[in-house]
């Protein structure tokens, strides 16, 4: 975001880009929504930004033309200065931005034409590395304030407890701490289109808070604290009774998303007919950088230095558990060691502003990897009950997916919204529009888990499911999965939808048919290796993959040697940093597919670290990842998250090419392939 | 405790209780914040740091193991970010949000300055102790290469 949103104002403003500084803004209303997640950042951003720099251009070359008294159509604006071609005069924009800044911008300035684009389009190295490979850049940890307290809180091991009591005398006698006391459970107030409506259970979590002079010494004081918790109702959840729970809901009729033809009819008279079961489960964000948030109360204002993805939703969170007005909170925005849907969440905000406030000094709230893995915000465990049909031909005439999870839009916007808007699939979903007779529902589960937005949501289990199937069902029909997908979208078309959009088969077929090529998906492969494509499509994008698997045959560990990805986002704004998100979402998403799970037990987490919520590390990456960008002057789609969602099916499917066993429960256990 | 080492190339000395780890003397005594905080367990590798050459995990290394020893930081690898490994990160446009970096970077250093033409199969080992949550692992193994002067090659 710090290259790419530059890149587009620099392009518009004609600027060298060799001499643009970026600079992190603090929290304004002048500069309209602060927010990144959704993979919403350049898609909102680009005709703004776009719009932006050329009215900053069209001032200077008019500041230029007033300087010269020439006509401003002799003048043009280029590498940062303006030229007067007639008499080859120049001036900088450094010697035009004072005239220029009396004059009043236009309002529909002329954009370029992207063929005459000099950088967008270009690969471009990130702004901040050189920051990044010396120490210098400023995560939220790394924020130091004269005078300023660190503080570590033992929290209710289970969401929604609180402290009954706790011995803060004898921690305070026993070790060098300036305070211990406890910290209230908070509402959060979010700014991601949540209601909080009744039966909303967004909170941060109450537990007790340890302040001294250093990380360590309130690290170390806090093992001194003994705390009594009441055990509130998520007390009675074990990932076992969730996973019954989502079983039985998934097994019987749901509130229905979207209904094709008739289903049931057609189904009944399949000439084959199959089933199954798929399962993910609850996984944590596991940011590199702990959670954390330093803030310093005075009197009825607060100055926050917020590692996080929306600064406005913190603000509005600690203004409210502070009780005071919005605009008597400062914030100041820092690096964030990795986000993927967690920094979208305030807690941590309204910690360290609690925390600052009653210990009457500047506190930086430090959360321990164990911190964070036990209170985190999580992606839910889902449950998928796929059915599908063929008639005699080999072709899919029938398709139901009876999905059940907690929803996390329930969990922020409480109960009273309508089954659709709970429900964790997308009326859209694959193979919807693609197959005659399709039914899709879903059923919300009862879980007290708090959740969150994971990096592509619920895409991020759900597309396993569903491309997964989707291949089991080309093995039914005994054709190529590659072929059963290309002739189940059919032929390139655009298909109007009611909300104005637009539905482009000729899209989606074309990131299949790059990445198949690109994978040389019909050449021959070793004895127990399998190659395995997928694909999916989401926040203005599409996206194909293909991997290449080796299963050891005795032990059923996999190895990853390939993977291929192909991607249609549209105008590619950086294609340097487009390739550095799919690369980034490869190995995320085999994380996901191949480590990470959390379980619970009594309502507690039973994974603390990394040693028990396992993430990838550089021995179990791909050796080779090639990442094909289709050529497009469409709109800029988004990046971050839609990379993930079909890493995992092009894996299990690959797994079913090279061992003839499916995969249906993520993560991956060796185990079962051996 | 005073105990005295040597931090990047100059005498320091600092009074802490001795067990305090050298990753919370670096960042809260001495605010030289470049050393991360990721894990606490030595299961992570953001705290990585060069004791007498070796890399080491500055989150579970007591201050007074280190007395009279040379640590080296991110800090002191290069006074202008010109050290051979730093040009590569930037070269191969490495990372993301960079929280991790600068123990991948002290790791790759020290594996090179160990295998100056080391293979994928060295650089999987020696860094595998080093999480990056981006998943830029890829153009880790290609920096490594490209500092190493070696050219990539397939395990």
């Amino acid at each position: 975001m710090r290259t790419n949103l530059p890149m587009i104002v620099a392009e518009e403003l004609s600027c060298d880009w060799n001499k643009v500084k970026v600079v992190e803004a603090d929290l304004d209303a002048k500069y309209g929504e602060q927010l990144t997640g959704g993979s919403l950042s350049t898609r909102t951003s680009y005709a703004d930004l776009r719009k932006a720099g050329a009215a900053a251009r069209e001032m200077l070359v008019s500041a230029a033309a007033g300087e010269w008294q020439v006509q401003r159509t002799e003048c043009r604006a280029e590498s940062s200065a303006v030229l007067h071609a007639p008499t080859k005069r120049t001036l900088t924009y450094g010697q035009l931005t004072e005239r220029a800044s009396a004059i009043l911008p236009t309002a529909d300035p002329p954009l370029k034409n992207p063929a005459d684009f000099k950088l967008i389009g270009k690969p471009t190295r990130r702004t901040d590395t050189p920051q990044k490979v010396n120490g210098s850049a400023m995560f939220g940890l790394d924020v130091r304030v004269p005078g300023m307290l660190f503080a570590s809180v033992e929290r209710s091991p289970v969401y929604g407890g609180a402290p009954r009591s706790f011995n803060a005398d004898e921690v305070k006698s026993a070790a060098p701490v300036r305070a211990v006391f406890e910290l209230k459970s908070a509402h959060l107030t979010h700014q991601f289109g949540e209601t909080s409506g009744p039966g909303s259970r967004n909170y941060s979590c109450a537990g007790v808070a340890v302040v001294a002079d250093s990380t360590w010494a309130a690290i170390e004081a806090r093992k001194l604290l003994k705390v009594e918790w009441n055990e509130p109702p998520a007390a009675s959840e074990t990932t076992a009774s969730l996973r019954e729970q989502m079983h039985r809901f998934a097994s019987a009729p749901g509130a229905v998303i979207r209904s094709d033809g008739d289903f049931d009819k057609a189904h009944a008279a399949a000439d084959k007919r199959i089933e199954a079961v798929y399962e993910v489960p609850f996984l944590a964000h596991a940011t590199m950088e702990p959670v954390n948030c330093t803030a310093h109360v005075r009197g009825d204002s607060c100055e926050l230095w917020a590692p996080t993805q929306i600064p406005g939703a913190a603000r509005a969170s600690v203004a409210s558990a502070l009780g005071i007005p919005p605009e008597n909170v400062k914030v100041h925005v820092t690096f964030i060691g990795g986000g993927f849907g967690r920094r979208l969440i305030q807690d941590y905000a309204v910690e360290a502003a609690l925390i600052s406030r009653d210990a009457g000094a500047p506190v930086q709230v430090v959360w321990s990897r164990e911190d964070d893995i036990r209170h985190d915000f999580y992606r839910p465990a889902a449950c998928h009950i796929m059915e599908a049909g063929l008639d005699s031909r080999g072709r899919l005439i029938s398709w139901r997916h009876r999905g059940s999870s907690p929803s996390i839009e329930t969990f922020y916007n409480g109960t009273g919204i309508s089954p659709s808007a709970a429900a964790q699939v997308d009326a859209l979903d694959f193979p919807a529009l693609l197959v005659p007779n399709f039914r899709l529902e879903f059923t919300v589960a009862e879980s007290g888990m708090p959740l969150g937005y994971w990096r592509s949501v619920d895409s991020s289990g759900n597309q396993f499911a569903l491309s997964s199937f989707f291949d089991e069902a080309a093995h039914a029909a005994g054709r190529d999965p590659l072929e059963f997908l290309l002739a189940t979208f059919g032929p390139a078309r655009k298909i109007s939808l009611r909300n104005n959009e637009t539905f482009d088969v000729g899209r989606r077929r074309a990131v299949v048919e790059l990445a198949a090529e690109k994978s040389g998906w019909h050449k021959g492969l070793s004895r127990g290796c399998g190659r395995g494509i997928a694909a999916s499509f989401g926040w203005g994008s599409y996206v194909a993959h293909v991997a290449e698997i080796t299963c050891h045959a005795k032990t059923g560990a996999i190895r990853i040697d390939r993977v291929v990805c192909a991607v249609d986002c549209g105008t590619a704004i950086n294609p340097l940093g487009v390739k550095a998100q799919m690369e980034g979402a490869i190995n995320f998403g085999l994380a996901a597919t191949l480590k990470s799970a959390i379980t619970v037990e009594g309502g507690r987490i039973q994974q603390s670290n990394f040693h028990d919520y396992e993430v990838l590390r550089i021995r179990d990456a791909p050796q080779v990842v090639e990442v094909y960008i289709v050529p497009s002057t469409e709109p800029p789609g988004g990046c971050g998250e839609p990379g993930v969602p079909s890493v995992a099916p092009a894996v299990g499917n690959a797994i079913f090419a090279a061992t003839g066993k499916r995969v249906r429960r993520l993560p991956i256990r060796p185990a079962d392939l051996a | 405790m005073a105990i005295t080492f040597t931090l990047n190339g100059k005498a320091q000395t600092v009074d802490v209780s001795p067990d305090m780890p050298l990753l919370w003397v670096l960042r809260d005594t001495l605010n030289m914040t470049g050393t991360k905080f990721g894990c606490g367990m030595a299961l992570c590798g953001a705290c990585t740091v060069h004791v007498n050459g070796e890399a080491t995990r500055s989150c579970i290394t007591p201050i007074s193991s280190v007395s009279g020893k040379k640590i080296t930081t991110i800090e002191g690898l290069s006074a202008d970010g010109s050290h051979p490994v730093q040009k590569a990160w930037i070269e191969e446009d490495v990372p993301q949000c960079g929280y991790c970096q600068s123990g991948q970077i002290m790791s790759a250093v020290a594996l090179l300055r160990k295998k100056p033409k080391p293979t994928d199969a060295d650089i999987d080992d020696a860094m595998s102790g080093n999480i990056c949550r981006c998943g830029t692992y890829q153009r880790i193994r290609k920096a490594i290469h490209r500092a190493a002067g070696s050219p990539a090659q397939k395990a």
